[in-house]
């Protein structure tokens, strides 16, 4: 069979390469998106201790309480190192910078090492009036070793410089760089009086290993007995960074899925190839029909052919994907830690290899099904058109096709509703697009051709040209036009509007922690600043004890341990914050109930989409642990909030007077010019230390960073169904190099040039590219203003004049890629006419 | 008008060299038809195609219309058949993506014809065409495809007309029908035929008739045997 199989390859050098190389960019992608995903997560768990610094961390927006350590004693009590952090800022002279603060014990950290220059142990260097400092800060504000700067008012010398933490990934969002002081430094500075944004964390060292199972069960005991758990996110090492892994898988299934899509697209190029070659086989497959193989026999023997071919194609894609990862530190240095060795890793591979195979062999069926209807007799007749095969069969064949789909979307997102949604959606697409196609060849046939130039009257007259793939490549292509054109559009729109977000009436800082006493004092240096639309609001945190009368503990065991937004358990479990105003803010809607309508209760305004995810409506009573005290509030009214707007705006409002006797602060914010900006964060440096400036501009880049990184991932893979897509013209071109390559020496002989033939040939795929690049570039406008206007809810303002210039340059590239693909073709010699 | 000198083709495949065409010498007259006759395998199309300047030969020369072409270059050639040549083939080699008239058309226009359209229709109606002047090849049968072929052969009005097997896959009469819109077509515009066969029936028509063998001029026979 193999042989057969191989021989079968003899004579079609020119196919066997479209083959390979449709499906090994595909895979490649693929494979690609894997491997780095899994290089990734290698780095994750290989140094999970260090990226953690222990071997358990328990983490609370208040001081971990000492009867945890007590479940954790697995031969010995653990030992325990308290760390903690808070955003503050930092100010030397007149310069002044947003900082992490992270106050570490001497122990700390148990695992890994912080390099420091001049070299020195972390916790022998840092005394109660020295920090170190990352190297950012000293970049940024121009201080040096030895100079000092002031935290929350004190003097601090800085006695070293962070070189290296252990097994730090670049991928974290922070607000600032790093600044570490003792634990008696920050006291010195009473930043943590202040309480409502300091994290506390716990870091263990346990006894000995308990294993997987153990740590489970004492983390189940702490959940069951321990009071506070509700408040305590427990994360092991080998969690292995749990928010980072799940974040990286999202960006895996997503990416994957993309770069699904220029596997896909290679599955309908090995469509294309094979249904060519099988149409030029009929006589063959009759002759061996005649000789007594039975059809099974002979499909076998195909399908062992395109098996061959496939794991050729698969293993070149896998093992250029397989690699990926090795480019990675001349890429982008700070996703490598240092020391941390790259492996190749087979399980990528294994995946592109099955799904390149897979998707090939789910593609051929349907045009290897027409071997079924090659009858013996068809040895003794000339034409060569193969039988049309039986509605069943086609159905069938479909219904395989489109199975495998879904497998492979499944396979790459894990996900059976975003698989469901890509194979439907790809399904819609390409339908829309082959209807679109078949349309136009439909009309290409039709057109009066009378006062056409011959050239562009040969190419128009080639679009109808029967069994030429026309439509087949229309539809590659233009997915793949479809796909980077409308990924460009949403990028370059969701970045602009990142870029000038910061709408002329929104305010610029948010000053967070205001204590209520200092209000005026900050009020009137805001003005001073030239500050505009100046508002403060009181914050009040709160846990919710109870919804509706039921325990928030109970609750929260029916809900995934999920520390993410959703419906997850920490929604229910995490410190709320919340405010209460007499009229709602100018971005707020109410979309349900009234506001403060009930004389008789104490109300509460709610969010819309996070009362879906606590799972409350109007009416429900929601019971609020405030500094001890019960306090019950209904819900009254639900709200629309338009957080674009930049403005201050909470989930929870609470009606005045029901909550305004508690311990708050003030939140305030405003609009200030950046220099104006800066000089607010040396007054609050100098006169409000405790307070936390929050600049919006520096987020909104750091935003812009994270997600050009996104999109670029992204219009690399778009790259590859391109890519994919003028590969699978090229194929085109080369199952019908005999037709043209007689038609070509025809043409020669009468008369036309070599330049005339490149001339007409390309003008003829030229137009195949124009069709694909304009349909698919509309396709992309409609989806893209969709997603924009629906989705995100932005005014969508697309470039519509960049439709014409997208499908001449999809001309353009298809004219050249397909006279490449058909250089062959285009040789033929005026002689060889002579030779019917 | 069309002559040959010491015309000789060779043809090497691996080690062993085959002489296709062997010293041809031949005088072809302005308005002659010339049949050139041998059994298959003789060297016919291959004369066909050097005197065409479809291929060029291993030595000698090649004489059209007072020019030498056996050293012109492809582009060269290619715009000379333009002006000069017709051909009409045995597997008539109409474009199966163009109609009947687009077939007739695209010699007319690449020559520049000012009045294509009207000369494309006229020469389908004098082949019995008129009717089917937008009907696909596939849609004609072999005598009407052939039929086509000789009207996009005469549209430019060529000097020379190439003829190789025109009949060759046709049946009798409808070959005969053929040939005798060609020596109609022939006669109104006083073309130059070069015809290749190996059927003598066909051939009595001709003024020459050339026998070819193994490469050789056998024997040239003048007059007309009809
Ligand atoms: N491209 C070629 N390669 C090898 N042999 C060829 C080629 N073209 C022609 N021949 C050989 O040259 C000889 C003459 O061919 P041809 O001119 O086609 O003969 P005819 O038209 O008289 O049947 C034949 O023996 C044929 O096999
Ligand atoms: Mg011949």
């Amino acid at each position: 069979m193999v042989t057969a199989a191989l021989r079968e390859s003899r004579g079609a050098r020119g196919r066997l390469a479209f083959f390979v190389l449709c499906l090994a960019l595909g895979v490649a992608a693929v494979t690609g998106v894997s491997a780095l995903v899994a290089s990734i997560e290698s780095v994750l768990r290989s140094q999970s201790r260090e990226l953690l610094g222990a071997d358990l961390s328990i983490d609370a927006r208040r001081p971990v309480p000492e009867v945890v350590d007590g479940y954790f004693n697995f031969g010995g009590m653990p030992e325990r190192s308290e760390v903690r952090e808070l955003a503050t800022l930092v100010s030397a002279g007149s310069k002044t910078k947003l900082v992490e603060l992270k106050a570490v014990e001497s122990t700390f950290p148990f695992y890994g090492e912080i390099v420091l220059d001049p070299p020195g142990r972390l916790g022998d260097v840092l005394t109660p009036q020295r920090c170190v400092v990352a190297r950012d800060l000293l970049v940024e504000t121009g201080l040096k070793v030895g100079d000092s700067l002031k935290l929350g008012g004190e003097e601090f010398e800085i006695a070293a410089v962070v070189l290296d933490e252990p097994g730090r990934l670049d991928l974290a969002f922070t607000l600032g760089p790093r600044v570490f002081t003792s634990r008696e430094g920050l006291a010195r500075t009473k930043l943590e009086g202040f309480g409502s944004r300091v994290r506390y964390r716990a870091l263990y060292r346990l006894a000995t290993d308990p294993g997987e199972r153990a740590l489970r069960e004492a983390r189940e005991r702490v959940d069951a007995e321990v009071e506070e758990a509700p408040y305590l996110k427990i994360e092991s090492h080998r969690d292995a960074q749990p928010a980072l892994r799940r974040s990286l898988e999202r960006f895996e299934s997503y990416l994957g899925l993309v770069a699904l899509l220029s596997l896909v697209l290679g599955g309908t190029g090995v469509a294309q190839i094979v249904r060519a070659w099988v149409a030029s086989r009929t006589q063959g497959v009759a002759v061996l029909r005649a000789i007594g193989f039975r059809p099974r026999e002979v499909l076998a023997m195909y399908l062992g052919h395109v098996a061959l071919l496939a794991l050729a194609g698969s293993a070149v894609g896998a093992t250029l994907g397989s690699l990926l990862p090795f480019l990675v530190p001349l890429v982008a240095p700070e996703l490598v830690p240092k020391g941390h060795q790259i492996l190749w890793e087979f399980a990528p591979f294994a995946k592109g290899l099955v799904l390149g195979l897979g998707v090939a062999l789910v593609f051929s069926v349907p045009p290897l099904v027409a071997i079924w209807r090659v009858a013996p007799v068809r040895v003794l007749r000339s034409d060569v058109e193969p039988l049309p095969a039986p509605k069943l069969v086609t159905w069938s064949a479909a219904i395989a096709l489109a199975g495998g789909i879904f497998a492979a979307a499944f396979a790459q997102a894990r996900d059976p509703l975003y698989a469901l949604a890509f194979t439907g959606g790809l399904a819609v697409l390409a339908g829309t697009l082959a209807l679109a196609a078949r349309g136009l060849v439909w009309i290409a046939g039709r057109l009066p051709r009378e006062g056409l130039d011959p050239y562009l009257r040969h190419g128009v007259a080639a679009l109808a040209r029967p069994g030429a793939g026309v439509v087949g490549a229309t539809v590659a292509l233009g997915l793949g036009v479809l796909v980077v054109v409308s990924m460009a559009l949403i990028d370059s729109r969701l970045t602009e509007r990142l870029r000038t977000a910061l709408p002329e009436d929104a305010p610029s800082v948010f000053l967070i922690d205001v204590q209520p006493d200092q209000w005026d004092g900050v009020e009137s240096e805001l003005k001073g600043l030239g500050a505009a639309f100046v508002r403060d609001v009181p914050v009040l945190t709160a846990r919710m004890s109870a919804i509706d009368g039921v325990d928030v503990k109970v609750l929260s065991q029916k809900r995934p341990d999920d520390s993410g937004v959703g419906r997850g358990r920490w929604v229910l479990t995490r410190e709320q914050r919340m405010t209460w105003l007499k009229e709602l803010p100018k971005d707020n809607k109410l979309v349900a109930g009234a506001l403060w309508s009930d004389p008789e209760r104490l109300e509460l305004s709610v969010e819309e989409k996070f009362a879906a995810d606590l799972g409350v409506g109007l009416g429900s009573r929601i019971t609020f642990d405030v500094q001890g005290v019960p306090i019950e509030l209904v819900i009254t009214s639900l709200r629309k909030v338009e957080w674009e707007s930049f403005g201050i705006n909470f989930f929870l409002v609470a009606e005045p007077g029901a909550l305004d006797s508690a311990p708050h602060f003030r939140l305030a914010a405003a609009r200030l010019e950046p220099d104006g900006e800066t000089r607010l964060q040396e007054v609050l440096a100098e006169r409000f230390p405790n307070v936390t400036p929050v600049r919006v501009r520096p987020i909104l880049d750091k935003l812009l960073s994270v997600l050009s990184r996104l999109a670029l991932g992204v219009r690399v893979l778009g790259l590859f169904t391109i890519l994919t897509g003028l590969v699978i013209l090229g194929g085109v071109a080369t199952s019908t190099a005999l037709q043209r390559g007689r038609e070509v020496a025809l043409l020669k002989t009468l008369g036309l040039t070599r330049f005339g033939i490149v001339r007409l040939f390309g003008l003829e795929f030229a137009l195949v590219g124009l069709v694909s690049g304009l349909l698919g570039a509309i396709a992309a406008f409609v989806l893209s203003a969709l997603f924009l206007e629906r989705v995100v809810d932005t005014p969508a303002n697309l470039p519509w004049w960049a439709l014409l210039p997208i499908a001449v340059a999809v001309a353009l590239a298809s004219a050249f890629c397909g006279l490449i693909a058909s250089a062959k073709a285009l040789r033929s010699r005026p002689i060889e006419s002579l030779r019917g | 008008m069309l002559a040959c000198h010491q015309l000789t083709k060779r043809l090497s495949s691996g080690a062993t060299e085959l002489v296709v065409l062997d010293h041809v010498e031949l005088e072809i007259r302005a308005g002659d038809f010339a049949a050139i006759l041998g059994p298959s395998g003789s060297g016919k199309s291959t004369l066909l195609g050097l005197l065409a300047g479809l291929d060029r030969p291993s030595s000698g020369e090649v004489w059209l219309d007072g020019e030498r072409i056996d050293d012109q270059s492809e582009d060269a050639l290619s715009l000379l058949r333009r002006r000069k040549v017709g051909f009409v083939f045995q597997s008539f080699q109409l474009l199966g993506n163009l109609t009947a008239l687009e077939n007739v058309l695209l010699p007319l226009e690449l020559a520049g014809a000012r009045d294509a359209r009207a000369r494309a229709r006229e020469l389908l109606a004098q082949v019995g065409l008129a009717d089917r002047t937008h009907h696909y090849p596939a849609q004609l049968s072999g005598g009407e495809q052939q039929r086509v072929a000789l009207a996009r052969a005469f549209g430019p009005r060529p000097k020379v007309l190439f003829a190789d097997e025109p009949t060759g896959n046709l049946d009798a009469a409808t070959g005969a029908r053929v040939l005798e819109l060609l020596g109609d077509l022939r006669a109104r515009e006083g073309t130059t035929l070069v015809l290749v066969t190996h059927d003598r029936e066909v051939a009595r028509l001709a003024g020459r008739r050339i026998h070819l063998r193994a490469g050789q001029v056998e024997r040239i026979e003048e007059g007309a045997l009809a």
